[in-house]
């Protein structure tokens, strides 16, 4: 659609303009709160221009410690956050992978009641199994530990089915072409079927990873060490100290280092993410 | 030695569905087998047992000698061509049609040299880094009969590979299609609804019909000598005329009063049938019946007349008659007409075989 309406294109990109103001607001003032010392946040109001402790709590913040009651500097934590993201991508984008792959293309017994148990997982997220899921992963002397933090987040209806449909497509033709070429089932999977889910694994990826990235509960319920705290919970945890001790420019600069990875990972995937979502090439 | 041996094969699907009774069929080395049918006889259940894409339920299959009724489709040295290319979508040209021979663990010298010479053959040089959405439909096509014959396979199997292309290009691929096949020597198994197509193709043709082989020949032999009137009406185009009718003692009576004389004429129902082109424009005395015409076709270097029989009927019974030439007969009017007695087919009407 192509029109050339002065109103409209101003009214349009008014409208942008000013839903950019309201997402970016909040940000830029963390930003600048971040560069102001911790005493001048006492006195009522906000600023709204960059004060002049700005290298020196990014510095603490990121390399020494997070601050209010947090001893681990904030690039363990983010470590520890990626670690986990990155965990419960990888780990979720090739198990549903795989089953999605079973259920597609082998026949077996109860095949599409296995389709539905899985389907039904949807309606089980960690936060309703959080206590039986808790005293698993403790009998298993998990807590605190990576693994403890990934393995229960890691199965995922949403990404077998995303998956399922994405192979569905997929014409049956082209599976007996790989046939008759000699591919036996891991190079079909690893030969034809990667290479064309990959714009949708992108999409899942990016889905995923963020869904990761900002696991809060899990992590908060599991980890008891310092070396484990993950960066988004870690946040809330910095706000329980004495109101009025509250070091709001290390919380600013902490939250705004916890918005980086995603943005990255947003920024770095977009086209691939929006071909996912768009059309599949086939 | 022959080189396709089908015994006694049949399919039954899982649903219970018998879509081949049980078929026998042997292919020298080097033959073009056109199998032939209209929709949903059962020539894709054929093709696709012998490619080992469905189970064999009964009766062997053989190729080279060797029983492969249970081989997967990669063991038993086949290629196949599909109705839609069936191309790998993100691969390129050279990529498709190496694919096979990189699986089968060949080295990459050898590959790289196969499908240069391939792409040569089919003038595909230019086009080996593009990806199979970058291609015209006739392009693909080419892509898929490159990948078939890089592997330089045993038998060549094609699922109605033309009926995706437009009339020119189909008529032209036909062809190259031909051309390729005598070059190679390949044994070739080519399915296709399109009586032209395997008419020009074939060096043998079965026609198929529910699933049963009505006729197995040569073109020309099923054209002279159908044997049933299922083959006599689908081989030939515009097809054969087919009318009900009796022998009696004074000939072949197409109905109550109308008499085609035949001599030493046994007694009982046939079918008997003329191609449009065997009719003839004669003068009234000499003609067998009159038509009454309804449509001309002109096609310029034929033309086809519509009518129906004047027999003194009611309900007159239509045929077609082809003329050679352009012809501009008038509607309504009659075109006497000859049948000569050597161009007649005559089929039992019980046991539907020829006479
Ligand atoms: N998987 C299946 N299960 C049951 N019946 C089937 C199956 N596949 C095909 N059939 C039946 O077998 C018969 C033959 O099918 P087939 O695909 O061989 O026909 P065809 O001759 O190739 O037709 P077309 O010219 O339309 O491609 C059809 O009646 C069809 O309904
Ligand atoms: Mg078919």
């Amino acid at each position: 659609m192509i029109e050339n309406r002065p109103w409209l294109t101003f009214i349009s990109h008014a409208t942008l303009m000013l839903g950019i103001a309201l997402v970016a607001l909040p940000v830029w003032m963390a930003l600048v709160a971040s560069t102001h010392p911790a005493s001048a946040f006492g006195v009522g109001h906000i600023p709204l221009w960059f004060g002049s402790a700005g290298m020196e709590t990014w510095q603490t913040v990121l390399f020494e410690q997070a601050g209010n009651g947090i001893d681990t500097p904030v690039w363990v934590m983010m470590l520890n956050s990626l670690v986990m993201a990155l965990g419960i991508t990888f780990g979720k984008i090739a198990i549903s992978l795989l089953s999605a792959y079973a259920i597609v293309f082998f026949r077996f017994p109860f095949r599409n009641l296995c389709f539905w148990i899985i389907f039904m997982t949807l309606m089980l997220p960690v936060e309703v199994r959080i206590v039986p899921t808790y005293q698993v992963v403790a009998n298993l002397d998990l807590l605190n530990s990576y693994t403890g933090l990934t393995l229960p987040l890691i199965a995922s209806a949403t990404a077998t089915f995303l998956f399922r449909q994405c192979f569905l497509s997929i014409p049956g033709e082209l599976v007996e072409a790989a046939r008759i070429d000699g591919a036996g089932p891991w190079r079909f999977f690893f030969d034809i079927l990667l290479p064309m889910s990959r714009t949708n694994i992108a999409a899942l990826f990016v889905i995923l990873f963020i869904y990761g990235w900002n696991q809060y509960l899990w992590p908060l319920l599991i980890t008891t060490d310092d070396a484990y705290y993950t960066l988004v919970m870690s946040i809330k945890r910095m706000l329980s100290v004495n109101d009025g001790d509250i070091a709001w420019n290390q919380i600013m600069a902490t939250t705004l280092l916890a918005m980086l990875p995603p943005v990255a990972v947003v920024i770095g995937m977009q086209k691939l993410f929006v071909k996912g979502l768009v059309d599949a090439e086939k | 030695m022959s080189d396709v041996v089908l015994k006694n094969i049949g399919k039954t699907y899982l649903n219970g569905f018998c879509a081949i009774p049980s078929m026998d069929l042997t292919i020298e080395e080097g033959e073009f087998i056109v199998l032939v049918g209209p929709s949903g006889c059962g020539k894709s259940t054929l093709l696709r047992m012998v490619a080992g894409l469905e189970s064999i339920t009964q009766g062997d299959l053989l190729i080279k000698g060797n029983k492969v009724n249970e081989k997967e489709p990669a063991d038993r040295d086949i290629a196949m061509v599909f109705q839609n290319y069936a191309l790998y979508p993100h691969m390129s040209v050279y990529g498709n049609m190496s694919y096979g021979l990189k699986n089968r663990g060949t080295s990459k010298a050898v590959i790289a040299e196969k499908v240069n010479a391939v792409a040569t053959m089919l003038g595909l040089e230019e086009l080996l880094e593009r990806k199979p959405r970058e291609l015209s439909g006739g392009q693909r096509q080419r892509v898929a009969m490159g990948r078939a014959m890089v592997r330089d396979p045993k038998v060549f199997l094609f699922d109605e590979p033309l009926s995706n292309l437009d009339a020119k290009l189909r008529v032209q691929m036909r062809m190259e299609i031909r051309q390729l096949q005598r070059k190679l020597g390949t044994t070739t198994l080519y399915v296709t609804h399109d009586q032209v197509e395997a008419m020009t193709l074939a060096d043998r043709l079965v026609v198929l019909n529910k699933g049963v082989a009505e006729q197995i020949g040569t073109p020309m032999d099923l054209y002279n000598k159908p044997a049933t009137p299922f083959v006599a009406a689908f081989i030939g185009s515009p097809s054969m005329n087919l009318f009900d009718a009796n022998l009696t003692e004074k000939g072949v009576s197409l109905s109550e009063s109308l008499y085609l004389p035949l001599p030493h004429a046994h007694r009982g129902s046939i079918v008997w049938g003329i191609r449009p082109e065997h009719l003839a424009i004669v003068d009234e005395q000499d003609a067998d019946f009159a038509l009454e015409i309804l449509a001309v076709e002109s096609l310029g270097a034929e033309t086809l007349v519509h009518g129906v029989l004047k027999d003194g009927s009611v309900q007159g019974k239509a045929m077609v008659v082809r003329l050679a030439g352009p012809h501009n007969p008038e509607l309504n009017s009659l075109l006497w007409l000859s049948a000569p007695a050597t161009h007649w087919h005559i089929f039992d009407a019980i046991t539907q075989q020829r006479l």
